[in-house]
């Protein structure tokens, strides 16, 4: 089916209007040419893939970055943002995916941050609360207003930011993934909130990931992939499927590489027993050599925090860890070195790179002690692994002496991948794998994952990405609230299965790896 | 102005006879200083012990307690303390700062407390009976007329200064007015903070500045260690006088051996504390209080009666 | 996100030079060129030997300021500590005089070294093992050493037996094929220090830890262990500055390394290392320490700035330093 996209209504005048819209930074554009009209009552989604430009449109329109191209039109009249502040007495307020919270406040304290309501000069703290119990109760939430938000669950404190957003009346509401860390009666609610919004005339644009949320929302939809407009389509016109081909622009399969199938193979990891207080509940897996096994679940569900629980990086009470059938004990991340597990963290910039360093000694941080058996070290021999990992891995670089913070996200998360690479690992773990990078390098690093696979190790991926978890993997894992409530394999692994066990409980709940 | 030793021998004497008759009612002293933190502060802690233990071990109606305290705050907080009992009979105190302490010393005043203050003034001298304190402007124009005398009124001096205080002050206002009329010409004045160190460091750099210099006075005798390091380490031998001021035993050394370099020394000496401690002690036995202006001379100590203004056992 | 395919290609020369390197000594000449206009006697080979020697004791502390600094941690206690740590040298060897004779200046250094080393294994422990910020922790430390080295000295000053005085004066005014003592221990620790920092896996994890102590952490660097290691580095320096300050003056009292703390922050920042930690630059400190000495010594030598401001004009000409730095990084 072809679809065309929507045409504007005659004589409705938009009330906000996007034309040629861009942005760069430096040579690497994010956003190019964008044309989209925006009309009070509607709800309008945003799809794309990660990396495809939708919170750099949200961000320009709600005043956090400066288009370098473009005009952006309100009501008729051609606005300028210089400030998220400004935007804001505008009418424009932007719900942002992260949560921006102050911690160490308390929600009523959050809500009325920078707006606090005063009497005879005097902060009037019982109207506030006032308002806070009444705005809360109406979102759902089931957080105090003199809670502290560091003591929240993070479900309430996204309700928290909700409900700051929509503290003033405005006339455009962005949601960037409102529902990513929401359960699914939370979801229902916020639904119903952000119809009520449209009802009352406010313009909707509404970020998500989840295709069916945006099927059952959206009055209309824009398509965004690699920072270009594809078009904007009306809701009623296209189907989820269709939705998904327009974002990726290809055939799905030929992003993956062939499938594996499940191994049968004795295991190399075996996790037997392990919670993390308040994140993991006695989780226990097995990961073979020759298969991907796959975790999935939503943000927050414990799969991040398993790991680092496994390493050390988070108190933890493990019964049994053993590495090709020998125990281990694992305080560190250096005992897993030693035992040959590696970890890819999720967050790169942050725990991963050391941006402001240099490639070669971001490259053998880890390292250091097996490259070099000497106390001191030889810039030689660390260039020549640099030039290695270079052509193994194909990271682009203009110069070896770059600063890590300099590469682009893309070949940062290659060159993460050669320094975990460094240490020969029978296991590696890694947690998000194409977490903001573009399609090109993704199919590369799936083909990585390939070939240490065929190479006769086991691997780990822990992916928020369900098009990726299921292209990818041969196993899955799915969690839930800390808990391993689902496995797939072969045939039984479709998107849907996935989503619902993580979501609302899968058919074999409670089934860990210690059933294989 | 009463010469310090005597006056301190005569309390003294006097509480001796007078102690077996006045032996029923317990007085009570405290005594509030800053905590040693340098060679004269450490002197003063020292000598203000001295007196305690002995008037305490003579007297068993009178106790003397000795309070120091690391800062102004915490001397406001020592008076409140110190004066919570109720029964202070004598406060004798060396005030961090004159500003900020004369509030809390005032207080202690209007419970009918008898006050002494050393050296540093309070701004209301009305809430002291007695004030005791050595002469800052001396110690300079003392110094000041050694120098005219032996260098023959003419000649060049560079000058170290301590810490920008009223004492500090005093001493340069008295060494330039000591000058005056002579062909001495100050060179150059600059702060080393009583500290040896940049003393040491601020000595070589006039060493490197002047070529010819013919004395040196540091106004205080931590400062005339580094001085006297550095002449020595540049071997220059024009210089004919260094010279400090307070009466550190060090010093007192070389001027009772002769030194040619240092051969005098002008005192300024922390046991102005022990005298005003006895002074106080001596109304409660039976002595009518002293009341009114204690100065203490700065003479100037020469190899003839260095003996008299020596403590070896003294920090300082 | 596209990745920009161009070719390889030569950087130009400016950008390879590296700005924060060398900063210190364009900043070092520009001081000295100044001083040569203000006063010729400046660059006489007496003041300028006089003017380095004196900078030796917070070159050396600074040395090891820069491992705390580049690990992310930060040490106050350096005055105080070596006034402390001079106090137990100088009473030791004192006391070891009647039995070793002058061999007692040799097992006093042994002992301050080791004095030293516990001295900065206790603030890096707390530091450490207590999870305390190493702000509080030294700040501490710092009334403690200081309050110590009072108390020894009951406020006035603890001097070295005579006997000594002469035999170990050579350490501080003695030199070596012309070049005094200080100076060549100073740049002998620098050289070591350098060497520790840039070429060893210490270094390297030392400069990690305070860069990112979450990448540090993943990494499996023990992130205590660095930290408490640069710790000890800094109270090794500190005894040896401690070792050259002795025959100075031959005293300790409670006023020895007074605000030094202050100095080798400020030399270590000059010379290019961030205080919120990551790469360290020995020899940027080195010129950061001869720098301020060098400051000190021209406000004297000037003669048109009044002594009331002299303490302004240097903070002036600091925030200068510093200003000049940080607008040549980006040209």
């Amino acid at each position: 089916m072809i679809l065309e996209p929507a045409q504007s209504l005659a004589g409705a005048v938009p009330l906000m209007q996007l034309s040629e819209l861009s942005k760069a930074y430096g040579p690497v554009t994010v956003l190019s040419d964008v044309n989209l009209d925006i009309r009070a009552g509607e709800i309008h989604a945003i799809i794309g893939e990660n990396g495809a430009g939708k919170s750099t449109l949200m961000r320009v329109i709600s005043g956090h970055v400066k288009p370098t191209a473009g005009t952006i039109r309100l009501a008729g009249r051609e606005v300028t943002f210089n400030s998220p502040v400004v935007a804001e007495h505008a009418g424009i307020a932007l719900v942002h995916q992260e949560i921006l919270l102050a911690d160490g406040l308390t929600v009523v304290e959050n809500l009325f941050l920078g707006r606090e309501r005063t009497r005879h000069g005097v902060v009037d703290d019982r109207a506030m609360e006032q308002i806070a119990w009444e705005r809360l109760k109406a979102l759902g939430s089931t957080a105090s207003p003199r809670d502290l938000v560091r003591n929240l669950p993070i479900a309430q404190r996204q309700l928290v930011q909700i409900a700051r957003a929509l503290l003033e009346d405005h006339r455009v509401v962005i949601f960037d993934e409102p529902t990513a860390v929401l359960t699914t009666a939370e979801v229902d609610t916020l639904l119903g909130i952000v119809r009520g919004l449209r009802d009352r005339g406010v313009a909707v644009l509404y970020i998500s990931h989840r295709l069916n949320e945006v099927e059952a929302l959206a009055d209309r939809i824009t398509v965004l992939r690699d920072g270009k407009m594809i078009g904007t389509y009306e809701a009623a016109a296209v189907t989820q499927e269709d939705m998904a081909r327009l974002m990726v622009g290809r055939e799905l399969s030929m992003l993956y590489p062939p499938k594996r199938g499940v191994s049968t193979l004795p295991p190399v990891l075996e996790i037997e027993h392990l919670s993390v207080p308040g994140f993991v509940t006695d989780a226990s897996l097995v990961a073979r050599p020759g298969e991907v096994l796959g975790l999935g679940g939503m943000i927050g569900a414990g799969r991040t925090e398993l790991f680092e629980g496994l390493l050390g990086l988070r108190s933890a009470k493990v019964g049994q860890v053993r590495v090709k059938g020998k125990p281990v004990r694992i305080h560190s991340v250096a005992d897993g070195v030693d035992a040959g597990i590696g970890y890819l963290t999720e967050d790169r910039k942050g725990k991963g790179l050391l941006l402001r360093e240099r490639l070669a000694p971001n490259l053998v941080l880890t390292a250091l002690s097996r490259l070099y058996r000497k106390p001191y070290i030889e810039q030689k021999l660390e260039a020549r692994e640099l030039d290695r990992a270079i052509g193994e891995y194909d990271i682009r670089v203009r110069s070896k002496r770059l600063e890590a913070g300099q590469l682009s996200g893309g070949n940062q998360q290659k060159l993460l991948l050669a320094k975990i690479m460094m240490l020969d690992p029978q296991v590696v773990i890694i947690d998000e794998p194409t977490r903001g990078i573009d399609i090109g390098n993704k199919s590369q690093i799936y083909s990585f994952i390939d070939a240490l696979i065929r190479a006769g190790k086991a691997c780990i991926v822990i992916s928020s990405e369900l098009q990726e978890l299921v292209g990818l993997c041969d196993r899955i894992l799915v969690m839930r609230a800390g808990s391993i409530v689902a496995e797939f394999s072969g045939d039984d692994i479709t998107e849907e299965a996935v989503v619902l066990a993580a979501t609302s409980g899968g058919p074999t709940a409670a089934a860990g790896g210690d059933s294989l | 102005m009463l010469k310090r030793n005597l006056l301190a021998a005569a309390a003294l004497a006097t509480i001796l006879v007078a102690a077996p008759a006045l032996a029923q009612e317990k007085k009570t002293i405290a005594v509030s200083i800053p905590a040693a933190t340098h060679g004269w502060t450490g002197g003063v802690v020292y000598h203000a012990q001295k007196a305690a233990e002995e008037i305490n071990a003579a007297f068993p109606n009178i106790e003397v307690t000795v309070k120091t305290s690391p800062s102004a705050a915490a001397q406001v907080s020592a008076l409140e303390d110190l004066t919570a009992s109720g029964n202070l009979n004598a406060l004798v105190i060396l005030p961090f700062s004159s500003d900020e302490l004369t509030g809390p010393v005032q207080s202690v005043a209007d419970a009918g407390t008898f006050i002494t203050v050393v050296d540093r003034g309070l701004t209301d001298p009305e809430i002291q009976d007695l004030y005791v304190a050595g002469d800052n402007i001396a110690v300079g124009s003392t110094t000041a007329k050694f120098l005219v005398d032996n260098l023959g009124g003419k000649g060049d001096v560079v000058v170290l200064r301590g810490i920008p205080t009223v004492i500090d002050d005093e001493r340069i206002q008295g060494f330039e007015e000591g000058l005056e009329g002579s062909d001495i010409k100050i060179l150059d004045i600059q702060y080393a903070n009583w500290n040896s160190d940049e003393a040491f460091s601020l000595m070589q750099d006039y060493l490197a500045k002047y070529p010819h210099i013919d004395a040196v006075w540091a106004n205080d005798d931590d400062m005339l260690l580094g001085v006297l390091e550095a002449i020595e380490q540049s071997g220059r031998t024009e210089i004919k006088y260094a010279l400090g001021g307070n009466g550190m035993k060090e010093i007192i050394e070389k001027v009772m051996a002769g030194d040619a370099m240092t051969p005098i020394e002008t005192p300024y000496p922390p046991s102005m504390i022990k005298t005003a401690i006895y002074m106080t002690a001596a109304q409660f036995n039976g002595q009518a209080p002293v009341r009114g202006t204690v100065k203490l001379d700065a003479p100037l100590i020469t190899k003839d009666n260095a003996e008299e203004y020596y403590f070896p056992d003294s920090p300082f | 996100m596209t990745d920009i395919a161009a070719p390889p290609q030569r950087e130009p020369f400016t950008q390879r030079i590296n700005w924060v390197d060398i900063g210190p000594f364009i900043a070092l000449a520009v001081l000295i060129l100044a001083g040569v206009i203000i006063n010729p006697d400046f660059l006489s080979p007496t003041n300028i030997a006089n003017v380095v020697t004196r900078s030796a004791f917070i070159a050396i502390i600074a040395v090891g300021a820069t491992f705390v600094i580049s690990s992310g941690g930060l040490d106050l206690s350096v005055g105080s500590m070596a006034a402390f740590v001079t106090g137990i040298m100088i009473m030791f060897m004192n006391a070891m005089v009647p039995s070793m004779g002058a061999n007692a200046i040799i097992a006093g250094m042994a002992l301050v070294l080791c004095v030293g080393a516990l001295c900065g294994l206790f603030n890096g422990l707390i530091v450490t093992v207590g999870k305390i910020e190493p702000f509080i922790v030294t700040l501490g430390t710092m009334g403690i050493f200081r309050a110590l080295i009072t108390f020894m000295s009951d406020g006035g000053n603890i001097p070295i037996d005579r006997s000594l005085r002469e035999p170990f004066r050579p350490v501080y005014y003695g030199n070596f094929v012309g070049i005094p003592i200080p100076i060549i221990v100073s740049i002998v620790v620098a050289l070591i220090g350098a060497f520790i920092l840039y070429k060893t896996k210490f270094g390297r994890r030392c400069a990690a830890v305070g860069a990112n102590e979450d990448v540090a952490r993943f990494s499996g660097i023990s992130v205590g262990r660095i930290r408490t290691m640069a710790f000890v580095i800094q109270g090794i320096c500190v005894a040896i500055a401690a070792i050259c300050y002795v025959p100075r003056l031959g005293a300790a009292t409670p006023t020895t390394g007074l605000l030094w703390e202050l100095q080798v922050i400020t030399a270590v920042v000059i010379g290019g290392t961030a205080l919120r930690g990551g790469k360290g630059r020995i020899w940027g400190t080195i010129a950061g320490a001869v720098i301020l000495e060098m400051i000190a010594n021209l406000m004297v030598l000037s003669n048109f700035i009044s002594e009331y401001l002299v303490a302004a004009v240097q903070g002036v000409i600091i925030i200068i330093a510093m200003l000049v730095q940080r607008f040549s990084k980006q040209p």
